[in-house]
Parts: structure tokens; sequence; C-alpha cells
């Protein structure tokens, strides 16, 4: 009986262990073969620490490779606060430093004694000299480490075409935020073994993947063309005491933009984001704000009722001073009537009765057709974000349209374009009526290469439709007094424009209004196609006196900076 | 022919195995092992001593890029339109023309400004192999017959 008991417990012992073995076995394939993976994973977490790297910001050059932004190296000076718990070292430390880096030592320690993380930067920003210097003091507790930081060679230049970035490198606004991933290059990293408190091991497991330098950006923006537009655009802001203001030049031939200005503007290198208004300085206007164009859009309504074969420039029309539509009366800016007129007449008198006249012969849908060809109520697709489609109201997105907005809208005002679009019609013209894309970025050069190549994108009207029309525009040129429009040398084409300015109430606002100048020179082959806007000018709202001059100056200078030579009467020859 | 050198070498390694001679022959063995022991040491201590003159080029070498780009910085500052103007205005009395005259010259226009070649893809071909262990090394220097 003894015997039996004995041998049951033996077994009720061996059963016991079996179990807990099993168990543990269990529990071993579990770890170790079932969730493998996953702990495999927290253990690498553990004792791996990864870093990013990043490369140097890369460059945003103009047409001929003059940087607009830069980056450079700087560096910040760290201060472990362990290091300047005693106030008496604490402050002869920050003296040195301070000595350094032109700043004041009581700020640097108050930095470190209102902080409780473990280093805090007590300065950013020194150039190397200043580094070695301060590395040449060989503190303890105190390191630098190298940053980077964007400069602006020249200052202030195509503010809200460049944009900003944020201290961590990051683009934000413009060009700068468009093309980040390529002017940041790829973020790279580093991977070390680490014990428990997250040091490096000395001779630990260590990789790294080095960051990818970003691609330079070259423009088609020249820097020359952009200075002189944005003096142009300040000066007639500052002498008609306007609101605002943009500017664009673009070379017809192949789309490029040369210069494009807005103002207001913001600073570059001291951007204000403290509220609303202030990041609206950093927004394009050239791309991002529509406007009714006005008169300047009598040329849209020209090239399709020239093209359309309605009319010829030389063709006898009878002004009454006011077309009826629809029970609404349509009359000139002057409230005149002229009488017996040509075509060209209707440019040159700037007659909103002849381009309404001009729409009733188009009709509705070929006066759309037109317009939506020469680019308008789309975005005209330049790499750029934040762009306006505008607004085009026709009959078939509109029900609320009426035959009475074909009227108004043959003279600009009822539809709404950018200053680019705009531009980008008259540019069309000038390149004997093929549309090219409109080009910012001219090419990618770097890490990544890519060269873009003009690109037509449609022919809205004949070669022998946009020579008549340039033809007509050099005629409205020569009517426009000297002293306010006189390009020596060359002959120039171009149409003013006088808008009301939409109040966002379906009406208008009351004495504001924009005035502008689209243009072409030289008129008998254009290499610059010119927009000049300017927002509510306080003296004169004309479109003549406000934005022509700006005009004249732009293709006067520009022509010669280009070296496009004048007519032969304007040369003296190198051999007198 | 070829057994009486291997006769020979047999006799000299019996000489040097017989009980006289067997301390020096331990004590040079053990020499060589020693020294052959200190060999991964000497190579461990040439490359850290060679990662650490890296590490200085290298700090050399980003210094100097540094100071490259700073004053490629303040070339382009030199060169910008505002300070060529304020130059011009300044240092040589220039004013803004009157007149223009434009005058055709019978000779071609300069060359447009290149971009920087620092603006290109830089060529990433350089060497990137590993040199020699001293192991190596030290069996290129023995005079094996298959050399």
């Amino acid at each position: 009986m003894a015997t039996r008991n004995a041998t049951w417990r033996v077994w009720a012992v061996i059963g016991g262990i079996a179990i807990g073995v099993i168990v543990i076995i269990a529990r071993l394939v579990q770890l170790q073969i079932i969730d493998h993976e996953e702990y495999r994973q927290q253990a690498t977490l553990n004792h791996l620490r990864q870093l990013p790297l990043y490369d140097q910001r890369a460059a945003i050059l103009d047409r001929n490779g003059y940087p607009l932004a830069a980056s450079e190296y700087t560096f910040d000076v760290y201060v472990e606060i362990d290091a300047w718990e005693d106030p008496i070292a604490a402050e002869q430390a920050a003296r040195e430093i301070a000595k350094i880096t032109s700043t004041y030592w009581g700020s640097l320690v108050n930095v470190v004694s209102e902080t409780d993380v473990f280093e805090v930067p007590v300065v950013r920003g020194l150039d190397y000299e200043q580094s070695e210097a301060v590395k040449a003091l060989n503190q303890d507790g105190v390191r630098l480490i190298r940053t980077s930081h964007r400069v602006y060679p020249e200052g202030n230049l195509a503010t809200q075409l460049i944009g900003i970035t944020g201290t961590d490198n990051i683009g934000l606004t413009g060009l700068e935020d468009d093309y980040n991933s390529i002017l940041g290059g790829v973020e790279g990293s580093i991977t070390a073994e680490v014990d428990a408190l997250g040091n490096p091991y000395a001779l630990g497991q260590q990789s790294t993947i080095p960051a990818q330098p970003g691609s330079n950006i070259v423009l088609t923006i020249d820097r020359y063309i952009q200075r002189l537009a944005e003096q142009q655009l300040d000066k007639a802001i500052k002498d008609h005491d306007a609101t605002g203001g943009t500017i664009i030049v673009v070379q017809p031939k192949t789309g490029e933009i040369l210069a494009m200005v807005s103002r207001p503007a913001a600073d570059l290198a001291r951007p204000d984001l403290s509220d609303e208004s202030k990041l609206a300085l950093l927004r394009n206007r050239a791309i991002t704000d529509s406007y009714e164009p006005g008169s300047t859009f009598k040329l849209v309504t020209m090239a399709a009722a020239l093209d359309a074969g309605e009319v010829y420039p030389d063709m006898w029309w009878d002004d009454l001073g006011v077309v009826h539509i629809d029970g609404w009366a349509i009359r000139n800016w002057d409230l005149s009537a002229h009488g017996s007129q040509t075509v060209t007449q209707i440019l040159a008198k700037s007659l909103n009765t002849g381009a309404a006249w001009l729409s009733s012969l188009l009709g509705p849908e070929r006066f759309y057709e037109y317009v939506h060809a020469f680019g308008f109520g789309e975005q005209s697709g330049i790499s750029l974000s934040g762009e306006s489609p505008g607004l085009v109201r026709t009959p078939e997105n509109d029900p609320g349209w009426r035959l009475v907005d074909t009227a108004t809208n043959s003279f600009g005002q009822g539809l709404s374009a950018t200053p680019l679009q705009m531009v980008m019609a008259v540019a069309a013209i000038a390149n004997d009526g093929l549309f090219m894309q409109p080009r910012i970025v001219r090419e990618i050069a770097g890490a990544t290469n890519i060269e873009f190549e003009p690109e037509p994108a449609g022919r809205p009207i004949s070669v022998e439709t946009a020579r008549t029309l340039r033809e007509m525009m050099g005629v409205v040129v020569n009517g426009i007094p000297e002293y306010l429009l006189d390009v020596q040398g060359y002959e120039v084409g171009g149409k003013t424009g006088t808008a009301n300015i939409a109040d966002g109430n379906g009406s208008y606002k009351d004495n504001a209004y924009i005035s502008s100048f689209v243009g072409v020179a030289p008129l008998d082959d254009p290499e610059l196609a010119i927009i000049v806007k300017i927002d509510e000018p306080q003296d004169v709202p004309w479109g003549t006196v406000v934005a022509a001059p700006a005009f004249g100056e732009i293709v006067q200078e520009s022509l010669a900076y280009l070296k496009i030579p004048p007519g032969p009467e304007a040369l003296v020859s190198a051999a007198e | 022919m070829a057994t009486a050198p291997k006769a020979k070498a047999e006799s000299q390694i019996q000489g040097l195995l017989r009980p006289e001679n067997l301390p020096v022959v331990l004590t040079i063995a053990a020499m060589v092992v020693g020294i052959a022991a200190l060999l991964p040491l000497l190579q461990s201590s040439e490359t850290t001593s060679t990662a650490g003159n890296i590490l200085q080029l290298e700090n050399e070498k980003a210094g100097w890029q540094t100071q490259l780009q700073e004053l490629e910085l303040t070339v382009a500052g030199m060169g910008s339109l505002d300070h060529i103007e304020r130059e011009s205005r300044r240092r040589f009395k220039m004013t803004t023309p009157e007149e223009v005259v434009y005058i055709l010259v019978d000779s071609p226009p300069p060359q447009a400004r290149r971009i920087p070649s620092r603006y290109f893809a830089q060529d990433e071909t350089a060497e990137t192999g590993t040199g020699s262990s001293i192991w190596e090394d030290l069996v290129g220097w023995l005079p094996f017959p298959w050399d």
C-alpha cells in the first residue's frame, strides 16, 4: 500500500514537472517563433536609435545662373544646462561667447536658466569665423551644431515668386513650397546602437544612409528685367498713390516669364507671419488674384472678330454712342458718340459700343470659343500653386447668363482673369497667333537634371490675324501722347485699360479702378509682351496715364539689355 | 634528383629538434607566436589612427567648404544689381543717362554667364574600395614561390 502511494506521489511530481516544462516550452515557442518578429522589432527599437540627416537645400537661380535664393552653413551654440549651474562660471562663459557673437551675455544666461531640457541653443546663425572662435574657447558643456539657412543675394527680388522656408528649411510658400522635394533632396539617416540610457556604444553597430542633395532650380526669370519691373511698379504705385499692382514680362516665342512682380510684398529675409494680412503679402497676386481686365480685353474681342472674318481694319461702322441689348444700354467710357469710325478706331478710341458690336457679329458661341482658346476661364498650367482660373460666365456654365453679358464681356467687364492670363493672350498675338505654355522653371540642375522646352498650347488665331492686330495695336500707341509713352528707337503696340472693381456683391466699388496696359515690343517681331496693372490709383484712373509710362520704361531698357537692335533710323554707325 | 635536397632538409629539421636545441627552438616559436598575436593589435591601432585622420580631414574639408560657400555668397552679394548700382553711383559717380544712343558694332556679344559648376551634379565615381589588410600586406612581403 505504502509502495503504491509512493509511486503515485513520484508520478504526480513527474507529471507536475512535465506540465511545467510543457508550459515553459509553449511560452518559448510563442516568444521565439510565433511572436518572433514583434519582439525582434521591439529589441531593435530598444538598442538602435535612428536620426534623420539632411543635406543643404539647393539654390533657386535666375536664367543666367545668378542665385536668387541660396543656402549657407551657419552654426548654433548649444549649452548643457548642468554646465552653467554655477552663476559665476555661467556669467564668465556667457561673457566670452557674447563678446564673439556680439550679443548680450545676460540673455544667454537667461535662456539657459529658464529651461529644463538637457541642452539649449543660446545663439544661432554664427558664421564660420565666429564658430571657430567659440570652439577655441573650449568651454565645458558648450558645443556647436552646424545648420543651414537661406540667404538672398539679390535681396527682396521676386519675393512672392520665390517664397519662404521655415526654420526647419522646409518650403512654406512660392517656389520654395512648390518645388520643396526637389530643392530639399532626400532625407538620409544615421542608425547607431545605444545603451539603456540612449548613449551610443563606442564600438557599437552604426550605419549611415547619406542624405541626397537637392537639385537647383533655374528659373526663366531674368534678374535685370525683374528688378527693372519691380522698380517701375514701385514708382507707378508711389506716383499715383495706388494700393498695389502687378507687372509680368513674357517672351512670346517661348512662353518664358522674364519678370513677375506684385505689390504689396513681404520681406523675404524677415517675413512677418503674425496675422492674415501679413500672410497675404506672400501671395503671388499675378496668378492668384483675378480682376476684370477692362478695355485691354478688347484685343481678344477684336482678334476673334478679325479671325472669324467678320471685320477688317478699315471697315466702317457707325458709333451712335449707345447699344441697346435686352433692355440694357451699353455706352462708351466718356458717354460720347463718334459717328462713322473704322474698326481700328474701336481699339484706338477704346469704344465700348464698338466692342459690343463686334461681339454681336460673332454671337455668344463663337465669342466664348475664342475667349477660351486664348486661355481664359481655366488655369494656365504654369507650375505654380494657387493659380486662379478666373471666371468666364457662358450660357453653358451659368443659368443666370444673359445676352448682355456677351456685350459687357467684350470690353472686359463681367468676367475676370489673372494678369498672367491676360499677358499670355497678348503674347499669343505677339507670337503670330501661337499660344505658348507659360513657364517659370527653365531647368532643374543637380542630382536630377531636367531641361524644359518651350511648348505650344494652341493656336487661337491665324498668323494673318495676329499681324493685322499688332498693326492695330501700333495705331493705339501712336495715339498716346509722347510724354506718357515714348520708346526711342523701337515701334511698340499695346492697349490701355481702365476697369471697375467688383465689390463682391454684384456691383462695383465707387471711385475705385484698375488701370492697366498690355503691350508688345518691337512691333514687327515682338520679343516682349508686358502687362502693367495698377490697383486703385488715387489721382487719375486712366491706364494711359498710370500704367503706360511704366510699360515704356521697361521696354526701353529691356530691349537694349537683350541686345535687340532698334530700327535703322535710331542707329549710330560705329565707324562715325 | 629531387630526393637529395629533401633528405638534407629532413636531417636539418631533425638536428634542430635535438634535446640541446629544443629550448632555442621553443623560444623562437614563442616569439613568432607573440609577434603574430600583436599583429591584430597593430592593425587595429593603424585603423583607429587612420579613422581619426580621416575624421580630422573631413572636419577640415567641411570647414573649407563652409568658408568657400561664405565667399561665394559674398561674391554673389557683391554681384547683385543693387550693390553694383550703389557702387557705380558712389565710387564712379555714374548717373542715369539722359539720352540713349544705339551703336551697332561688328562683333558678337559676350557669352552669357555660365551657371557655376557647383550648381550641377557632381561626379560621384570616386574610388570607394577598401584597402588591403595588414595580413594581406604581410603575406605580400613573404617570398612565396607563387608570387
